[in-house]
């Protein structure tokens, strides 16, 4: 299976054939899953909405079309699913799950994993500022490395709003991560 | 929009090298030269790299169990086979489903056919007039709380009042984009001056996006672009403009009047080079340039104070053409 290319998979599947199901989990269930929980905020939204996500693909092998790529088209269905998630009331005001934090593996100094933690926990912070859109085009772009054009059909508008998007994210980011920076600037003065 | 608004907008793009080579050029070279634009762009570049301090999360073990459970289960669904029925049973079912269908259509029609309304066309509706309401037809609960401005009230006689006012509604027009209605409102909301200028940036965004897809605009909405290119104050417009009109097909030969216009005279070396590229694509389309878009090249290649990389482009372009 690893040899086959996504189309190839995708039309077994199409076909009925859901034994690819295991290597297209494996190629892209990690990004599915990180955008998933870095959107929600939620370790468990994110491993439910991941889950749904492979599900939604086999159950609707038939409307994925060979001329585009799979990895926008399972980030469609990833999207679909976590705004439809955040539109539920209950789960509006969902703290972020600041639990889940890769730790770091055990060659680096406590100081260095002291960092790395308040690194993530800063940049998920900063996340937390923009609006659901703004988050959605922020992480496609600069996590996934989509184009202006696959995040417009992904989110369903068009790129010169996918464009305004992110760049009023970056204007919020900006300020939200340079206050470390001007703290730590002003320490460096003081010394 | 100023040319600092326009490449400051650009920046998320330049990071990840997601703009045309020229335009990049032209994007860095004001950052270069321009103090305010110069720490923008550290500013931005800070933050993006500070972005990636997050690390890639592994999936749980759990997730994949699950998924692959639930696609065994499916995969079992769609090896059931269907209960295999005899031939004159299915013979006779079919029969009697023909017979419950038409039966039931005629009885269904019977039964409907005195209830049966006229048809009756919606009627065309007007989005902007004024308009005079008997107060008991209006609804009190004012959904969505309207905004309201050029409020006037008067006393008519002891008994009746008059309160006028503009009211801003939100409406919404759906049709194709070829529906005469569609074409018309983006065609005013693009030359609508008193329209905020994000309003008309993002309506020539999706003429472009739309018209692209299916081919062509029409000629309307093409020389309400070609109108913005030459007429609108703010920069940032005119480039979408420009950048709009590149990427259409279908440009009428008057359309070539407002690209050399815009070469010639936009203050802006952006603008400038994007009317070079569209006139490009009318030479590669086969469409002929007139003789004065010709002579404009000429002199923009030769130019002496002239941006270099228009230059460039101008000569470029006149190298293509079958002089």
């Amino acid at each position: 299976m690893k040899h086959l290319s996504d189309q190839e998979l995708m039309k077994l599947v199409q076909a009925g054939d859901f034994s690819p199901a295991a290597e297209i989990f494996d190629r892209y269930s990690t990004r599915i899953y990180n955008f998933a929980y870095r959107f929600l905020k939620s370790s468990e939204a994110a491993e439910d909405a991941t889950q749904e996500v492979f599900v939604k693909m086999l159950k609707h092998a038939k409307q994925f079309h060979g001329d585009a790529k799979l990895s926008t088209w399972l980030f469609s269905i990833a999207a679909n699913l976590c705004r439809d998630h955040l539109r539920k009331a209950d789960n509006k005001a969902k703290e972020s799950d600041e639990t889940l934090v890769m730790l770091p593996s055990g060659d680096d100094s406590p100081e260095r994993r002291l960092e790395i933690r308040e690194n993530e926990l800063r940049v998920q912070k900063a996340l937390e500022q923009l609006t659901p859109e703004q988050r959605e085009a922020i992480l496609l772009s600069r996590y996934q490395g989509l184009s202006y054009a696959e995040i417009a059909q992904i989110a369903g508008c068009s790129e010169g709003a996918v464009k305004t998007r992110v760049f009023r994210a970056m204007e919020t980011l900006k300020k939200a991560l340079s206050g470390r920076a001007k703290g730590e600037a002003e320490c460096l003065n003081a010394m | 929009m100023s040319e600092c608004d326009v490449v400051r907008e650009r920046m998320p793009q330049l990071l990840v090298e997601a703009v045309e080579p020229m335009l990049r050029e032209v994007s860095h070279q004001h950052v270069e030269s321009c103090e305010g634009c110069g720490r923008e762009w550290e500013s931005m570049r800070a933050a993006w790299l500070a972005l990636a301090d997050i690390p890639e999360l592994p999936v749980p073990a759990a997730v994949r169990e699950r998924f692959l459970a639930e696609a065994a289960r499916l995969s079992g669904e769609e090896k059931v086979v269907a209960f295999p029925v005899r031939r004159h049973w299915r013979w006779i079912a079919q029969a009697a489903a023909v017979v419950v269908l038409v039966g039931g259509g005629w009885f269904g029609g019977q039964q409907s056919a005195h209830r049966r309304p006229a048809t009756i066309e919606p009627p065309i509706v007007a989005l902007s007039e004024n308009v005079t309401i008997d107060a008991a037809r209006v609804n009190p609960s004012f959904l969505g709380r309207p905004a309201v401005q050029n409020v006037r009230f008067t006393p008519v006689g002891t008994d009746r009042v008059e309160l006028s006012f503009d009211v801003t509604s939100h409406v919404t027009v759906a049709g194709r984009p070829d529906d005469a209605a569609v074409i018309s409102l983006l065609s005013h909301v693009v030359e609508n001056n008193q329209a905020a200028t994000l309003a008309r940036s993002s309506a020539i965004d999706w003429i472009e996006d739309i018209y692209r897809q299916r081919g062509s605009a029409s000629p309307e909405l093409i020389k309400a672009v070609a109108n913005v290119l030459a007429t609108d104050a703010q920069e940032g417009v005119r480039l979408r403009a420009v950048d709009a009109l590149t990427r259409l097909s279908g440009l009428a030969p008057e359309v070539q009047l407002a690209l050399v216009d815009a070469l010639k005279n936009d203050p802006n070396p952006g603008v400038r080079m994007k009317a070079i590229e569209a006139l490009a694509n009318l030479v590669k389309s086969g469409t002929g340039l007139d003789p004065a878009a010709i002579d404009t090249l000429r002199d923009k290649a030769v130019q002496d104070d002239e941006n270099l990389y228009v230059r460039v482009k101008a000569a470029e372009t006149l190298s293509q053409i079958d002089l």
